[in-house]
């Protein structure tokens, strides 16, 4: 394999297993007093901010972050498992999953010390919520295109005007990390000219629209910048260096396990009722194909570790992890027969509803896999 | 890999570049010469241990050797004699015969040993008329026991795999065995297929890309295509996958932890990789890829044989399931690997 997709084998970490086991306990003794409930994709649907302050309170956010920022200076293994495990029991994670798993980071890597000093402790703390401010109503996939452009007024400070698509969970959150143009698009340096902004969802001229999704949930945003007065120390990082940001950004949004276990509580419905040898078959193959890639996500955390930034490998491993999270409910259904339906009296058809409505995202989120494949194939030297 | 292992895969190497691969015919059944040169540098002994009569290394050493033979289609029983035969032998306490004499494995048919001696039918036993000793899992008077006995007189039936290599069988008949625990002789053999399978794979990724690279159609590679691009990046995406599950089990198996689960796992996954890597090599190798003068077939062959010995997709898949099934499915799988 060319060196840009292998990734090293991961060392044993005893702590990743003592903490694992930690979040392990919590969430049985949450489950039993009833606390949350089960459910498929749950970064994304469930929203419980007592819930992230409870992960807060015990550290278990901002995991490796330097401790004069609230973080705890663990590993990026430690906080895998600590993941993993919140994403295989199904627990409410939405509120501060984006803001623990990629914006505190781009943070730490781009933030002043005043941004740093201000925003990190709190996010560690499960109290302070982002969204990713990348795509919009006519850029996608070719994110180059973006037109929401921010202006230096005379005062210093950023004017913004644009819209922004699919911000999850934006009318719970306190701020997003908006990708905005500050110089004109030119077509001979597509990547030039643009500049993230930390933006308070609280200013004034900002308005945030719901899009409901295919299960009626209300997650995903349209939010609306009208002259928008954004203060001039709220750049993040370089004026212009905006796209070289968002890469390094979606080296963490592209890398975690939560692209992999988004329908594991499928899974694991199924797994509980699993008896005849067709059923006990397609169990074992879809756990080997989870397995597989259980692996190369904690080979990602153990790069991260060594200060790597694997945004090929992610984007192979996002690929495959998607499309096994979407083969889930497939490969179920051909050996049950349950109906899918959000009232079933059975959690297996409630599971199945719940990750057959969802099933659209997991393949488009963060990256669609077209576009994923081509980042593939500049790793395979193709392009 | 460390610097041992490099110098391991190189040796190797270096005897496969004096071999063209090879078909195995009914004339020309493996590759003996290939077999001696590898035995006159010791390398049929890596992995198992000097006092045994090996030839001293690690375990990964010996993954390598049979790897670097996998990728190189050598026509001889180095995995089964190296990461199975020799193992079980010794984990079940028997003397291994001399490491320059192949020994293979039988895991199927009805055999059964009494008063040390074995008889039955085995079947589907790679290298069948080839290998001169065999291994086998057999059922004896308090249970299943391993029995390794001496193949080198006895006629095997002359059945093929996909590739042509020997898959024949033996009838057995109060034949003089050395019997001990059979111990993971089965999980040895299915992780065995998912090394050669991932190695395999790994070189057909490498040789799909390549003629991508340098086959020109419309005016421009193959490789410019972004349908072709697709293909290629999804046969990496199986490749990754399969290897980085199949390292683990591996390394499961060097801290000495239970086998069968993560051999398991390995092997379906591997197994299940196969056709998307080996039909999506043969699209983009076009026509030249689909015959017999082109080298692809060496692999894609094998690789269609080698998912099917050891338990098939679905035995093994069944195990892994058994074990992930119950009450609470998420421990029961992070602890396979």
């Amino acid at each position: 394999m060319p060196s840009t997709l292998t990734l090293a084998p991961a060392p044993p970490s005893e702590a990743a297993e003592a903490v694992r086991l930690e979040v392990r306990r919590f969430l049985a003794e949450e489950l039993a007093a009833g606390t949350f409930t089960t459910h498929v994709d749950t970064w994304l649907s469930g929203v419980d901010p007592a819930f992230s302050r409870k992960l807060g309170e015990r550290g278990w956010l901002g995991m490796t972050w330097p401790k004069e920022y609230g973080g705890h200076e663990r590993t990026a293994m430690e906080r895998y498992a600590v993941t993993e495990e919140l994403l295989a029991a199904g627990a409410p994670v939405a509120a501060h999953w984006i803001a623990d798993r990629q914006s505190g980071p781009n943070l730490l890597r781009y933030g002043t010390e005043t941004q740093r000093k201000e925003i990190l402790p709190r996010i560690a703390a499960g109290e302070c919520y982002f969204v990713i401010g990348m795509s919009e109503p006519d850029s996608g996939s070719d994110l180059a295109s973006i037109r929401t452009k921010a202006v230096r007024n005379a005062d210093g400070d950023w004017v913004v005007d644009g819209a922004k698509v699919w911000t999850s969970n934006a009318h719970h959150s306190h701020y997003a990390i908006v990708l905005v143009r500050t110089a004109p698009a030119d077509p001979t340096a597509r990547h030039a000219g643009m500049s993230q902004l930390l933006v308070d969802l609280s200013l004034p001229g900002i308005t945030i629209n719901p899009i409901r999704i295919l299960d009626g949930g209300h997650h995903f945003n349209e939010v609306v910048f009208d002259s928008v007065v954004v203060p001039g120390d709220m750049l993040l990082g370089e004026e212009g260096a905006g796209w070289h940001q968002v890469t390094a950004e979606l080296a963490f949004e592209r890398s975690g396990p939560e692209r992999i276990l988004s329908t594991f509580p499928l899974l694991a419905a199924f797994a509980r009722r699993a008896s005849t040898d067709a059923e006990l078959a397609t169990l074992g193959r879809l756990s080997a194909r989870l397995l597989a890639l259980r692996q190369l996500s904690i080979r990602i955390a153990a790069a991260l570790d060594r200060g790597e930034l694997p945004d090929i490998p992610a984007a192979l491993v996002k690929d495959v992890g998607t499309t096994f999270e979407a083969d889930v409910a497939e490969e179920i259904r051909r050996v049950v027969d349950v109906p899918a339906s959000l009232d079933s009296p059975d959690p297996l058809g409630r599971a199945l509803a719940e990750a057959q409505l969802h099933q659209p995202g997991y393949t488009l989120r963060g990256g669609t896999n077209e576009i994923l494949r081509g980042i593939v194939a500049r790793g395979l030297g193709l392009r | 890999m460390s610097s041992d292992q490099d110098l391991v895969v190189q040796t190797v190497e270096e005897i496969l570049t004096g071999h063209q691969p090879v078909k195995p015919t009914a004339d020309r059944r493996w590759d003996a010469e290939l077999w001696a040169e590898l035995a006159d540098a010791g390398l049929t002994g890596v992995g198992l241990p000097e006092e045994a009569g090996g030839s001293g290394g690690e375990l990964a050493d010996a993954v390598a050797v049979v790897a670097t033979l996998a990728a190189g289609a050598g026509a001889v029983p180095v995995a089964e004699h190296l990461l199975v035969a020799g193992p079980a032998l010794l984990a079940a306490g028997l003397t291994l015969p001399p490491v320059d004499e192949p020994v293979t494995v039988g895991v199927s048919g009805a055999l059964r040993v009494v008063d040390g001696r074995l008889s039955g039918t085995a079947t589907d036993v790679p290298w069948a008329g080839v290998a001169r000793h065999l291994v086998v899992a057999a059922d004896g008077p308090d249970g299943e026991v391993l029995a390794l006995v001496d193949v080198g007189d006895l006629a095997a039936t002359d059945a093929t795999n996909l590739a042509g290599e020997p898959r024949g069988s033996y009838v057995l008949d109060g034949v003089p065995a050395q019997v001990g625990p059979v111990g993971e002789l089965r999980a040895r053999y299915a992780l065995a297929r998912a090394v050669q399978l991932s190695a395999a794979a790994e070189t057909v990724l490498a040789w799909t890309v390549q003629y991508a690279g340098e086959r020109v159609q419309f005016g421009r590679p193959l490789a410019k295509f972004q349908g072709i691009q697709v293909q290629l990046a999804q046969m990496a995406g199986e490749v990754t996958a399969v290897s980085a599950l199949v390292d683990a089990a591996v390394q499961r198996l060097d801290r000495g932890e239970p086998l069968e689960l993560a051999a398991a796992a390995a092997k379906v996954r591997a197994g299940a990789a196969v056709d998307v890597v080996a039909r999506l090599a043969h699209q983009v190798h076009g026509a030249i890829g689909f015959t017999l003068e082109h080298r692809l077939h060496h692999l894609t062959t094998r690789m269609w044989s080698w998912r099917d010995d050891a338990g098939s997709e679905t035995t093994w898949a069944r195990v892994l399931g058994a074990a992930v099934a119950g009450d609470d499915p998420w421990p029961a799988l992070v602890g396979v690997v």
